[in-house]
């Protein structure tokens, strides 16, 4: 059940009635207004936090309340002083989203139409928290209701077929009417829960022989420990040939020491100590895939000791006598971890502007050529010997 | 007897004047006279004389040898060495949707794994009711699917990031393939293990000695998510995975992880190499991108193309190439001749299936004169395709994947074709 009942849905709702001039909201119509919304938002059964968070049950929600997803500041600042998604705040919102929130990550510039918003929060306002539809419960529109609830139903259909063509052979399980009332039971049923009776049951011995993965929160370290001297024996034995004596790399093999500080330069160099987030990923891949041609040859000691080496090849640690082990392991923090961000590509300015493409004249003057790849000749056919000018893949 | 054809020009211009020159002679000699005429019809050939091999010569078949250029190729300055490196598929080649098996790209870690499918195996623990073990036998008793995918490395095109660089689509855009798997849905699999309330995330591992590892969230693991272990109707080539391997529909192809082995539903991302010191995008601020899975709207234009050149003369020409997204199906392909000043919609023929590729062809008549081909995709999201320009000014030129700009070939008045940027 909704933390913010159907009541304060209703009375939103019931407002927004009140308030409307153009005619009743239309929750169909927002269905269509919501799909400049989609490249960001979901809605819906499953839906998942994407370049926004997900909308499920957002009229009546407390603003920034959604968990996992990453909110700007200025939207949890905003949600600390208490508001809520109703009709009133929603429409201001849309209408003009930097404005009502200066510093919200939404990029979108605005529903001008007030008609489109109260579609669109109509629409909204149709599914639960759990991302069923509650078109019945919702619908304020009094005398309108059986237009609505129709309009909803052809929705439905609209859905359903589109899903159908997409996927034929999964129609029947998509196109299952919802109940009028669903439980979390329900909803999580559908095709959920089938059996076929295949496979076996492994063993603790199975799962312990293939499960050596491990977490940034240490989930998976083994027991175990080495000493940056230990680890330097190793490395220079098993690693020194493609990574170099001090990390810095032979030919095009990975470097992995140096390059703090470099991160926003012409040529930055990515490295355990100036790019990786996590010191767990050290250990894990080096337990995985190293040394490259003789992998998971080394013992859970010697990859600590490694493992610690490379911290002082980094100088995140400088004590010859430092001892890395189980029990330390997560003490120790990587200096860029919080230079990385989620995915944001959908509010780059070439994806927000949802404007049609211009067809003709589009820029001024004749096209002059500024860089030719032929001149470089780096391309195998021409030469096979060439070294790039950089950006390789890797 | 199969015939063995003439070595080929060992550079493409000497072959591309050799081929003006004979179209040339061959005008010639059509306007000259109505008598005589070619050889290749006036004369008996030696194919329409004696018979041909019998069905027992070529019991897996191959292609012709007049096509024995038609290969996958690599960049050997691009890595240290080839067991951890990538080849390129022959765009410029190929037509329709489908590409041959033989010629899809490939990426590898640790080089190709060369599995026993009786020692085939697939674990599926962590937060689940049961953990599983599957052999290839049992995997094949889930209900099967066949779906048309493209997968395309989030490296692709990265080498273009600070200008054109590779001359040939083989190179510039050759780290995508679009092949029918068949599988069974992940979500099966995981369903028979039972996904704990708390299983958020999936971590996929490979077989191989890299034991590439990838973390999932769940909800994209339940939605689309197989495991194949046939594609165009054959089971898997070794170097794309045999006997199984993930498919990832729209996602960068790092996470489809061949040989698949192991699957571990865990309640948070493991941030393992190949999601934190490779395929996060590092902008021009110092911050880097992680997770970013779906792969843009993207297009090339295959032919002309560098590797394509024109060798027929002005006239009558088919332009063509593919167009692809991870959000869907692509709703629309525009072309321009004139380095994007106009415009025109290009024609989509062939299937169009959500994150599948699709083929576009645009006819006209070429004049002669310069040319300055793009093409420009848009999804049935509305996403458009960005120039580089606008990529370069949102990121800056390090962030290596996830380059989906638009694509400059030059077409000189010759008909050969150049990899360039332009004002």
């Amino acid at each position: 059940m909704s933390k913010y009942p159907e009541v304060l849905v209703a009375a939103a709702l019931g407002l927004l009635a009140a308030t409307s001039s153009a005619g009743a909201q239309d929750a169909a119509a927002g269905e269509k207004v919501f799909a400049r919304c989609k490249a960001c938002h979901a809605v819906g059964e499953g839906a998942a936090n994407r370049v926004g968070p997900h909308l499920n049950g957002v009229v009546g929600r407390a603003a920034g309340a959604i968990e996992g997803y990453k909110y700007s500041p200025a939207m949890t600042e905003k949600a600390g002083e208490g508001l809520v998604w109703d009709e009133p705040s929603l429409t201001r919102y849309l209408e003009n989203p930097r404005g009502f929130l200066k510093g919200t990550k939404m990029a979108f510039a605005g529903l001008k139409k007030p008609q489109e918003i109260a579609d669109i929060i109509a629409y909204l306002a149709t599914f639960a928290e759990d991302g069923s539809q509650k078109a019945a419960q919702a619908d304020p529109a009094g005398d309108d209701g059986g237009r609505d609830a129709a309009g909803a139903a052809e929705t439905d259909t609209a859905e359903a077929a589109g899903e159908a063509e997409e996927e034929p052979s999964q129609a029947g399980a998509d196109a299952a009417p919802r109940a009028d009332e669903p439980t979390a039971s329900s909803v999580a049923s559908g095709s959920d829960g089938l059996k076929f009776g295949l496979g076996r049951e492994a063993t603790d011995d199975e799962v312990a022989a293939w499960d050596i993965d491990i977490r940034p929160d240490g989930k998976g370290l083994p027991e175990g420990r080495g000493t940056v001297g230990e680890g330097m024996i190793v490395y220079d034995q098993q690693c020194a040939s493609c990574h170099g004596d001090f990390g810095e790399a032979i030919g095009r093999w990975p470097v992995l020491a140096g390059g703090q500080g470099t991160l926003r330069d012409e040529r930055p160099e990515k490295t355990i100590g100036s790019y990786w987030p996590y010191l767990s990923t050290v250990y894990d891949y080096v337990r995985r895939a190293m040394p490259f041609g003789d992998a998971r040859s080394l013992s859970d000691d010697e990859v600590y000791a490694l493992t610690a080496y490379l911290l002082y090849l980094n100088d995140i640690v400088g004590d010859e006598e430092f001892e890395l082990s189980r029990e330390n392991f997560t003490s120790i923090d990587l200096p860029n971890e919080q230079n990385f961000i989620d995915d944001d590509r959908a509010s780059e300015a070439h994806y927000a502007d949802r404007s049609e493409p211009c067809m003709s004249d589009c820029k001024e003057g004749a096209p002059e050529i500024t860089m030719h790849a032929a001149v470089l000749d780096v391309t195998p056919e021409d030469s096979d010997e060439k070294e790039s000018r950089g950006g390789g893949i890797d | 007897m199969t015939k063995v054809p003439m070595a080929r020009p060992s550079s493409r211009r000497a072959f591309l004047k050799g081929g003006l020159a004979g179209a040339a002679a061959v005008a010639a000699s059509a306007g000259a006279a109505r008598a005589g005429g070619e050889t290749v019809i006036t004369e008996v050939q030696d194919w329409a004389r004696y018979p041909g091999d019998g069905v027992d010569a070529r019991p897996y078949g191959r292609p012709s040898p007049f096509e024995a250029h038609v290969v996958r190729k690599n960049v050997p300055w691009l890595t240290s060495d080839t067991i951890s490196s990538v080849n390129f598929t022959p765009l410029h080649e190929l037509d329709g949707i489908i590409t041959p098996n033989g010629l899809c790209f490939e990426r590898h870690h640790a080089g190709i794994a060369e599995l026993d499918p009786a020692a085939y195996r697939l674990m599926v623990h962590g937060l689940v009711e049961k953990p599983l073990v599957f052999t290839l036998a049992d995997l094949k008793r889930f209900p099967r699917e066949n779906r048309i995918y493209f997968l395309e490395c989030a490296a692709n095109s990265g080498m273009e990031w600070r200008g054109a660089q590779l001359n040939g689509c083989q190179f510039t855009h050759g780290m995508v393939h679009c092949v029918m798997y068949t599988g069974v849905r992940l979500r099966h699999i995981l369903e028979e293990a039972g996904v704990r309330p708390d299983g958020k995330w999936l971590l996929a591992e490979g077989a191989d000695a890299s034991a590439m590892t990838r973390s999932i969230p769940m909800e994209k693991a339940l939605d689309d998510c197989m495991v194949a272990f046939a594609m165009n109707g054959e089971a898997l080539r070794p170097e794309q995975g045999y006997p199984a391997r993930l498919v990832v529909p729209g996602w960068e192809g790092n996470m489809w992880v061949k040989w698949l082995r192991r699957l571990e539903v865990g309640d948070q991302p493991w941030h393992h190499r190949e999601e934190t010191s490779k395929y996060t995008d590092l902008l021009a601020s110092g911050k880097a991108r992680r997770f970013t899975w779906v792969m843009d709207v993207k297009s090339v234009i295959t032919s002309p193309s560098p590797q394509a050149p024109i060798r027929h003369g002005k006239g009558r020409m088919v332009l063509t190439g593919l167009a692809w997204s991870g959000n869907g199906r692509i709703e629309r392909v525009d072309v321009s001749l004139d380095g994007g000043r106009n415009w025109k919609t290009a024609r989509i023929d062939g299937p169009s299936l959500p994150m599948a590729l699709h083929r576009f062809y645009y006819e006209f008549d070429w004049d002669g004169s310069d040319l300055y081909l793009q093409s420009r995709a848009i999804d049935e999201k509305g996403l458009v395709q960005p120039t580089k320009d606008q990529l370069r000014a949102a990121r800056g030129p390090n962030s290596i994947y996830h380059n989906n700009g638009i694509q400059t070939w030059h077409v000189d008045k010759e008909g050969v074709v150049e990899n360039v940027e332009i004002s």
